[in-house]
């Protein structure tokens, strides 16, 4: 669990990171959203030291992070860097196996590791690990940042913007992992991005950063709600905000308890509203059948309801 | 490559055959009662030059070095500017001018020639390794920090491996500099390739001074050439 406590990082007289208090609970993942510039990487780097606050405290399970030497307390913290920064002499495997190898792992454990986090990540291990980073393209090289973060197995992951240089189609592919993994290991996640749609897909809760201050936090569905601030509806688009809302709220909710009727265009039942949208529209149909899931009894969903909590 | 190969070996043959030309040296310089150097072996004067120069580049590859990592980190970057002028004067001092300083508190032989050499080799490679080390990327910096390693494990398994075929370049520049500056030691009274010539002026004998100076040129000519051909190829490779 990490917690900011009034943190506060001034370059000059700039406060570019003002008066944070911001709790991120064991096991969840939490997106720090904002314009470039907001200073989510300042706040994020604080966490493990390579940024030191002007006044308030960073708390990682509860312990001053100050207390902790920055290099012991880097090792058990996994941190993707921004632009990547693989070492370039050094293969995918040592790559991977930076930090065990600070930690003294035997050769053998460290081996085994590396090709299990290299499946993790979804590079194959006997194509990749003996590969250079110039070898790699760009996506390729990200999975391996986030392999090398991985490594030690930390409680804790900071992600900063690490699928930034990707095309939508991959970057959808390893946020989709991230989230397998996430459910896997239950690590305490911060990621900073400035893509809406990634904060969405992601998030169990949202930090709004605007100008260095925390202009917002919550559950996304939270945070779009009805009526909220003018640095969330900046950030979102005034004219797409009711679309993102969509996002937020699962399809289950507010199906119908109806049997479908004949041969309605399927959609499952943990599936997103926006999801609902883009199948009708697909389809060109304004009903969707919604079938039993868990507690979930199955229904049928309507455009009219559809557009009604939007 | 085999251009520079056939030289060594030409300047070799040429080191062997010169005790054996007396003729040659006679008909050249009729005046002179020993116009052939043989008080000692050129093979000797050769090894000893080497040793000289060698030791001197590696003197200054340690001083260079060490300025370099130093001026690229910490409170050294402030002073960068000035190490980097300390090195430039240093290299500015004709090499002579050293010695000839240096005598009167080093006294004669390797000591005030090993002093000039390293003044004058340091700076290419204090130049280099401020260069290669500036031109690690931030990120691999930033990613080295994030992982948790410390300073000298940074240094030691990045930076200074990254920065490695800049340094390299450096590195020859320092050597090749040595190796054709080294016979000015003979003034000092260093023993090397350019004894002869010192000998020979002191002695009013100009053929010794020919043959030192020729095989004095050679090497250097050699040396440079070496020096390109490793330019070229540390580019490429
Ligand atoms: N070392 C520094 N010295 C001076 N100013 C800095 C420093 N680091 C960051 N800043 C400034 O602090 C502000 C916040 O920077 P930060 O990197 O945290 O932004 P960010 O939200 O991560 O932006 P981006 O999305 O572009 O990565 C910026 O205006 C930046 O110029
Ligand atoms: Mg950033």
């Amino acid at each position: 669990m990490i917690r900011f406590e009034g943190v506060t990082r001034r370059y000059g007289d700039r406060a570019v990171v003002d008066r944070v208090t911001l709790d991120v609970p064991d096991g969840s993942i939490c997106v720090l959203l904002g314009e470039s510039g907001s200073g989510k990487s300042t706040l994020m780097r604080m966490v493990n030291r390579l940024v030191e606050p002007s006044a308030g405290r960073v708390l990682v399970n509860g312990r001053d992070v100050t207390a902790t030497d920055p290099e012991t307390l880097r090792r058990g913290i996994g941190y993707v860097i921004q632009s990547v920064g693989l070492f370039p002499h050094w293969r995918v495997a040592e790559n991977v196996a930076t930090v065990p190898r600070l930690l003294g792992w035997e050769a053998a454990r460290i081996a085994t590791r590396v090709d299990e986090l290299l499946a993790l990540v979804g590079l194959e291990p006997g194509r990749f690990r003996d590969r250079f980073p110039h070898e790699l393209s760009g996506g390729q090289a990200q999975r391996v940042g986030l392999a090398r973060a991985l490594a030690a197995d930390p409680p804790l992951l900071l992600m900063d913007e690490p699928f930034s240089a990707l095309d939508p189609g991959t970057r959808r592919g390893l946020q989709a992992e991230l989230r397998t993994i996430h459910a896997e290991t239950g690590k305490t996640i911060l990621f900073v991005t400035h893509d809406v749609e990634e904060a969405l897909a992601l998030a169990d809760t949202v930090a709004v950063l605007e100008e260095g201050r925390l202009a917002a936090r919550g559950r996304p569905a939270e945070l779009l709600e009805r009526g909220t601030g003018a640095p969330v509806r900046r950030l979102f688009g005034e004219e797409s905000l009711a679309f993102h809302r969509l996002a937020t709220l699962p399809a289950s909710t507010i199906a119908r308890p109806e049997d479908a009727a004949g041969d309605l265009p399927i959609l499952p039942a943990e599936a997103s509203l926006k999801q609902a949208l883009m199948l009708m529209l697909s389809e060109g149909s304004d009903r969707l059948a919604v079938p039993p899931t868990g507690e979930f009894p199955g229904g049928t969903l309507y455009w009219a309801d559809l557009v009604r909590p939007a | 490559m085999m251009a520079l190969l056939a030289q060594v070996a030409a300047f070799l043959a040429a080191l062997w055959a010169a005790p054996h030309l007396g003729a040659l040296w006679h008909a050249l310089f009729p005046a002179l009662a020993r116009p052939t150097w043989d008080s000692q072996s050129w093979f000797t004067l050769l090894g000893e030059h080497l040793l000289l120069s060698l030791g001197a580049a590696l003197i200054a590859a340690a001083i260079g070095l060490g300025a370099g990592i130093f001026a690229t980190r910490g409170a050294g970057r402030a002073l960068r500017p000035l190490l980097d002028a300390v090195f430039a004067l240093a290299q500015a001092i004709p090499p002579v001018a050293v010695i000839a300083l240096a005598l009167p508190l080093l006294g004669f032989g390797a000591a005030p020639t090993l002093l000039a050499l390293v003044l004058y080799a340091a700076l290419p490679v204090m130049r280099s390794a401020v260069a290669g080390l500036d031109a690690v990327p931030p990120a691999v910096l930033d990613a080295a920090r994030g992982t948790g390693m410390g300073r000298a494990g940074i240094l030691a398994r990045v930076e200074l491996p990254l920065a490695l075929p800049v340094i390299q370049a450096g590195l020859r520049v320092a050597v090749v500099l040595s190796i054709a500056t080294t016979a000015v030691g003979a003034v000092a009274g260093a023993s090397c390739l350019g004894t002869p010539i010192v000998v020979g002026l002191a002695n009013g004998n100009t053929a010794w001074v020919l043959q030192g100076a020729l095989f004095t040129a050679w090497l250097a000519l050699i040396a440079d050439r070496a020096l390109r051909l490793g330019l070229r190829h540390g580019a490429r490779g």
